[in-house]
């Protein structure tokens, strides 16, 4: 531990005052911002940075959104030239290769001064409804950029302070929904502009030579923290591979590498032998690769701990540009996401060789994205009904997976509620509920995936990206694998169709349209399980008597709950017979 | 004609009394007596009136966390749910979020019934109210046969769309009235009707959970001010800031949430009233958790969604913003940072100075050992602290952060001081509100002691100590009136609003108002109606509530977009005026005040010469000798500079050096800066 440039007092006094100015900052963002996937499912990342980018209070929201901000500002600063930034700007970013993700993510941040001096930046993340790409909603068949909406390079929305309205004029001319855009645009600036006045407020009232001390020893506290949990992992080489069931436009899986490195102090996480980038929209820039690493990293190392500029410099991301995880021009980048998660979960399967009890079996790895559009007879206006569905989480060594709950990398991001949806779109839902026997069999069991059914009530066209059939949320230490997910278009007529993904479908009036998401893996032999909790899942209705009885060896008499315990201990044991020992 | 009342708020610790003969307050504190609350309030009715004679009783205004206490322990009543085929585990899923994104092993909120007491009914309801399949009540009768079999004391039901069209929610519940005499049954559309499965499901599911709890514990209540010949009438506290009559707390205990702490929130508007200061914040600091809330305009904020355990709850609440930080706040070294809270000591072992094992310094420790607190006046000397046990404590921590005791403890002092800066902050900066403006009013155990220095780093002239602080909210519910608050799901594009569609809405939730007001012992020429809308921008989900004249006609729709751009810009510093904007909810605020008279000034003055001491206390690194007053030795108009102490067997006011003071002419200590 290094001596402290600051006393400890002035220096908790500081990190708080930046801390409650990003959550702030985020209530700020969400509750005026206009588009559904902001402020409902606070697809949005909030943060305030010092002068070098480096963070000095987060608000929680899309854990991987959180990750991109500073390398982004970096990024921009690179290319622009601090010596560019005046009092006043406000600098609006999309570029996929810069920000990591699609170009519906719009970062925006301005530069913060006190006395004509750069002290920090405040920044966040959004993601817009529509930025003009080839269709409306959901886009999924890109091969290139170009086809994915109006791609903005870092430059100022605002000089000194002056909105510059013709990059304005531009961007709603380009955008199907404008107002929409203005008022998500407007929400993001004003954020900022919260934070800056809170920023220079602690500068003013510390000063800021205090200030920069006491954050630099709040950032050698968390890299002092974060060595000290490294450490206690043991050294080795851990290396976990999955494949990505396909990019759309070419029907293949490619693959994905995580080389996991633990020696002393430093965690190196390396991508070799993963797929080069994609004709397929599944690629996604450097710092969204980066950020997936990072939110893995944290699942396990120092988790409770607020991220600090301090936070992951012990670990190293090594990511072969050319890949899927580090596109070049002109990749498309539309579904960005499902390989990052897959390095993730990857990243936490290499660890789990290691530390078991600090991860869990195969985590969602995916937003299990439903779009369906159209226009909407009663209203006489396009409509675009959007979202992502909840999967079931992995069991670990201390209990069974969360069931229905969002994807390893999205944190608060909320669902539609079904009235929400009837209300606002042509749709009716018809079930709602979780899915039975989908979570992966364990002595923990994985969470249960849910399945949603829609009616159209008008005509449109259906939009899917369900991934991770290939390899699916995986148990580990014996405990067996979550159902992958299915979707099934107009299940009981002559026609029905099952599918995982699919682009602007036609879906005339009264089709159904039936998704089932995945389960979590399981932990452990599933006919280790105690039985009363097997019983206690049958009468909930998470785990049918027929998978009691195959997969967990619990038996009950007909007609009944009651365990029938001789027949119980001896299919047990006849379970235990046809698999290999798991080393605990 | 003399009207007497009596005040009662029920704490986990204390019960607090206050009464008002029709000429002067009388005070009374017993302890609560958990988990049968109604005994301690017995108990101190017994304690104001020796004779146990009742009858001479108006009104009885009481906060009860009967409802609250279940909740948060999981106490509640054996209750199944009854929701729309298809949609059985709305409930479990939630909104899917995790709350605790780095939390690999997180866990979603342990829910107040199982999946297999979750029962799907065949019916539908579209978004616009139109069946579309009608109630199966043939299925229901199996539904029931289960219902019997397993005993379930009481029922939530919750359709999808219920809340636009009741008629199955309303079929269902007689039904089960019918069929299971005997089981509570509550239904969304009564309990929160509004749109969104999973928050009304969960409003309506905690209603049902408490609310036998809640009939309980009334029904012994009554009983027992029966025996002391009470005729007049009881009234309970709602979350909302008004009162409502048993038979309401009976169907609606959702209502009764925060039934206790509200008091404070009314306290505030009448002190708001009597000082002449329309805007305050208000501080209530405790052990465990410090809780600030806004009265603008003389009025209290009303939040109509909120979160509490990680339940959504749909019911009108006022406003109020928590976080960990309060007396019992442990302050640790953490890789060689200061820590303080939000880890609490609780009551026990409590902080270090209570003698009963705690072994880390916390924030009331802080204040014993700057001299702060008197280790022998500690709740008026019923509790003797432990200095040396705080001053233990503090050298350990002093020792591992290489600091000198007392400066650690100021330091301890000054980073939770900080917090709850930050927590103002939060509710008036971040909001685009000066606070300023304000006058800050603190209340609690704790409040008086760190009021000042929060003055000080916001910057607000005036810190005002209540005359009850320790009763405050006890001596708030004598002064409330009977508030009902109506909505009225109305989903509309601005373009498509009919006045007459409005008005007609209005009309209908105005006649609903009155004829509950009435009902409730409201007298007919003291009924008020407050007209609001939600109102937001076409496609957003928060909404903005937009006060409206009490009749709307095409000028008022005329002016609505305006109203509800201006309101935005000064929410959020930003507005787009060629938005379409939307109504989703319009909301109407009945009030029928309660008969009364004005009440005087308290006399807060018992002795009859001031009471002062000296002792050292501790500021900005040096030690002072400090006066120290006891309060009820200073009469009205008496004047202190600072530094100095004043000290109550509920709290102790400490008055930095920068702070000069008076004793005002209703009893209040009001501090103001130099």
């Amino acid at each position: 531990m290094s001596t402290p440039r600051v006393d400890p007092i002035t220096t908790e006094i500081i990190r708080n005052a930046f801390l409650s100015a990003a959550s702030d900052m985020k209530e700020a963002l969400i509750r005026s911002a206009h588009s559904p996937v902001i402020y409902e499912m606070e697809d949005c990342g909030v943060g305030l940075f010092n002068e070098n980018a480096e963070t000095v209070g987060q608000a929680a929201g899309l854990a991987s959104f959180l990750g991109t901000l500073s390398p982004v500002i970096e990024l921009v600063t690179q290319k622009l030239g601090r010596d560019s930034y005046r009092p006043g700007d406000v600098i609006i970013v999309n570029d996929s290769y810069i920000i990591g993700t699609h170009l519906n993510d719009v970062v925006i941040f301005s530069p913060i001064f006190c006395e004509n001096e750069l002290v920090g930046f405040a920044a966040n993340k959004a993601h817009w409804r529509d930025i003009g790409s080839k269709d409306v909603g959901f886009v999924v068949d890109t091969t290139e950029i170009y086809q994915e909406g109006i791609r903005i390079s870092p430059m100022k929305l605002y000089d000194q302070g002056r909105l510059n309205q013709t990059l304005v004029d531009l961007l709603t001319m380009n955008a199907r929904f404008p107002d929409s855009l203005l008022g998500d645009m407007h929400a993001q600036v004003a954020s900022c502009r919260l934070g800056e006045r809170r920023f220079v407020e602690i500068v003013e009232r510390f000063g800021l030579t205090t200030v920069r001390d006491a954050m630099a020893d709040v950032f050698d506290a968390s890299e002092a923290a974060e060595r000290r949990a490294i450490a206690e992992i043991p050294d080795g080489v851990y290396y976990a591979e999955g494949w990505i069931d396909n990019d759309f436009v070419t029907n293949e899986p490619f693959k994905v590498c995580a080389t996991v490195t633990v020696h002393g102090t430093e965690i190196t996480v390396d991508n070799t032998g993963t797929s080069p980038q994609r004709k397929g929209p599944t690629n996604c820039g450097f710092v969204n690769t980066l950020s997936a690493c990072r939110v893995a990293y944290k699942f396990v190392i120092c988790p409770l701990d607020p991220v600090s500029g301090g936070s992951f410099r012990p670990l190293t991301v090594k990511i072969e540009p050319g890949t899927v995880a580090a596109a070049q021009e002109p990749a498309a980048c539309q579904q960005f996401g499902p390989h990052s998660l897959l390095m993730a979960d990857l990243i936490l399967r290499a660890l789990g060789q290691a530390v078991p009890h600090k991860v869990t079996a195969g985590l969602p790895g995916c937003a299990r994205n439903v779009f369906i559009d159209g226009w909407d007879p009663g209203l006489g206006r396009r409509f675009v009904s959007g979202e992502a569905n909840p999967s079931g989480w992995g069991a670990s060594a201390f209990g069974d997976g969360e069931s229905g709950v969002v994807h390893l990398t999205a944190g608060d991001f909320k669902n539609i509620p079904a009235e929400t949806q009837e209300i606002k779109f042509p749709l009716l839902i018809t079930q709602y509920q979780l899915r039975p026997d989908s979570g992966g069999p364990g002595k923990f069991r994985g969470g249960l995936g849910i399945i949603k059914e829609y009616e159209a009530l008008a005509d449109g066209t259906l939009s899917l990206w369900f991934e991770r059939s290939v390899t699916p949320q995986w148990g580990v230490f014996g405990g067996k694998d979550g159902a992958p997910p299915r979707v099934v278009v107009g299940a009981g007529r002559p026609d029905e169709t099952v599918m995982l993904k699919a682009s602007h479908r036609p879906l005339p009036t009264g089709t159904i349209v039936t998704a089932y998401t995945s389960g979590g893996g399981g932990y452990g032999p599933p006919w280790e399980r105690d039985p009363q909790l097997v019983r206690r899942d049958c009468l909930n209705g998470y785990v049918s008597r027929e998978a009691a009885a195959t997969e967990y060896g619990v038996i009950f008499w007909p007609d009944s709950l009651e365990i029938d315990t001789e027949r119980t201990a001896k299919r047990r044991s006849e379970l235990a017979a046809q698999t290999e020992s798991y080393p605990a | 004609m003399t009207i007497t009342y009596v005040g009662v708020d029920i704490g986990g610790t204390f019960t607090d009394l206050v009464y008002w003969d029709g000429g002067r307050y009388h005070m009374a504190k017993t302890p609560s007596t958990p988990p049968e609350f109604a005994q301690g309030m017995l108990n101190g009715l017994d304690q104001l009136f020796p004779n146990r004679d009742l009858g001479h009783l108006d009104y009885i205004m009481h906060g009860t966390t009967a409802g609250l206490n279940a909740f948060l322990e999981r106490r509640g009543a054996l209750t199944a749910l009854l929701t729309t085929q298809g949609f059985r585990d709305v409930y479990e899923i939630g909104r899917m979020n995790r709350t605790d994104m780095y939390n690999i092993f997180f866990r979603k909120p342990e829910r107040l019934t199982p999946r297999h007491r979750i029962y799907e009914v065949p019916e539908r309801i579209m978004a616009d109210g139109q069946v579309r399949r009608p109630l199966d009540t043939e299925a229901l009768g199996d539904i029931i046969q289960a219902l019997k079999q397993d005993k379930v004391a009481s029922i939530a039901v919750c359709l999808i769309h219920g809340y636009k069209n009741p008629i199955h929610e309303q079929q269902v519940k007689a039904i089960l009235e019918r069929e299971l005499p005997g089981v509570s049954v509550s239904v969304s559309h009564e309990v929160a009707p509004e749109w969104r499965e999973y928050e009304r499901t969960s409003s309506t599911v905690i209603n049902a959970y408490i609310t036998p709890i809640m009939e309980g514990y009334l029904a012994e209540l009554e009983r027992g001010l029966i025996e002391r010949g009470f005729k007049g009438r009881l009234y309970i506290m709602q979350s909302n800031g008004g009162v409502m009559s048993t038979t309401a707390a009976r169907s609606q205990a959702i209502r009764t949430l925060m039934s206790g702490p509200v008091g404070g929130a009314v306290g505030s508007e009448i002190l708001a009233e009597q000082i002449k200061e329309p805007h305050l914040i208000c501080a209530d600091m405790g052990g465990t958790s410090f809780d600030v809330s806004l009265i603008q305009d003389g009025k209290s904020e009303v939040r109509t969604h909120v979160v509490m355990e990680g339940f959504p709850i749909l019911a009108p609440m006022v406003a109020v913003h928590s976080i960990g930080a309060g007396g019992g706040s442990i302050a640790r070294a953490v890789d060689g940072a200061l820590r303080v809270g939000p880890v609490s000591a609780g009551a026990r072992p409590g902080p270090a100075c209570y003698g009963h094992g705690g072994v880390e310094p916390t924030v009331t420790d802080a204040n014993l050992v700057l001299g702060r607190i008197d280790s022998d006046y500690f709740l008026g000397g019923a509790m003797r602290l432990e200095a040396t046990a705080a001053e233990t404590a503090m050298g350990r921590l002093s020792r591992d952060l290489g600091l000198d005791p007392f400066r650690l403890a100021e330091g301890i002092l000054r980073v939770v001081n900080a917090k709850m800066a930050n927590a103002i902050r939060t509710i008036t900066v971040s909001r685009g509100i000066d606070p300023r403006r304000f006058a800050l009013v603190a209340f609690g155990g704790a409040g008086p002691m760190h009021a000042a220095f929060l003055a000080e780093e916001l910057d607000i002239p005036r810190v005002i100590v209540p005359a009850f602080p320790g009763a405050y909210s006890a001596w708030g519910m004598l002064h409330t009136d009977i508030r009902l608050d109506l909505v009225h799901s109305y989903f509309q594009a601005f373009s498509r609003l009919r006045v007459a569609e409005i008005e007609d809405a209005y009309q209908v939730m105005q006649t609903e108002g009155r004829q509950r007001l009435l009902a409730e012992g409201a007298s007919g020429e003291h009924l008020a109606f407050y007209r609001t809308a939600d109102v937001r921008y076409l496609g957003q989900e928060f909404f903005l509530n937009i006060p409206l004249a009490p009749t709307f006609g095409t000028e008022a729709l005329r002016q609505l977009p305006s109203a509800f751009h201006r309101a935005y810009e000064i929410r959020y510093g930003h507005a787009t005026p060629t938005a379409e904007i939307e109504v989703v909810n319009l909301r109407l605020r009945a009030v029928g005040q309660l008969q009364r008279q004005a009440l005087p000034p308290p006399d807060t003055q018992v002795e009859a010469k001031v009471h002062q001491t000296r002792r050292r206390v501790y500021f900005d690194g040096e030690w002072y000798s400090c006066a120290v007053y006891r309060r009820a030795s200073l009469p009205i108009g008496f004047t202190f500079t600072g530094p100095s102490i004043i000290e109550e067997p509920a709290c102790t006011t400490v008055v930095p050096g920068g702070f000069s003071g008076l004793v005002d002419d209703y009893g209040n200590l009001i501090l103001n800066r130099r």
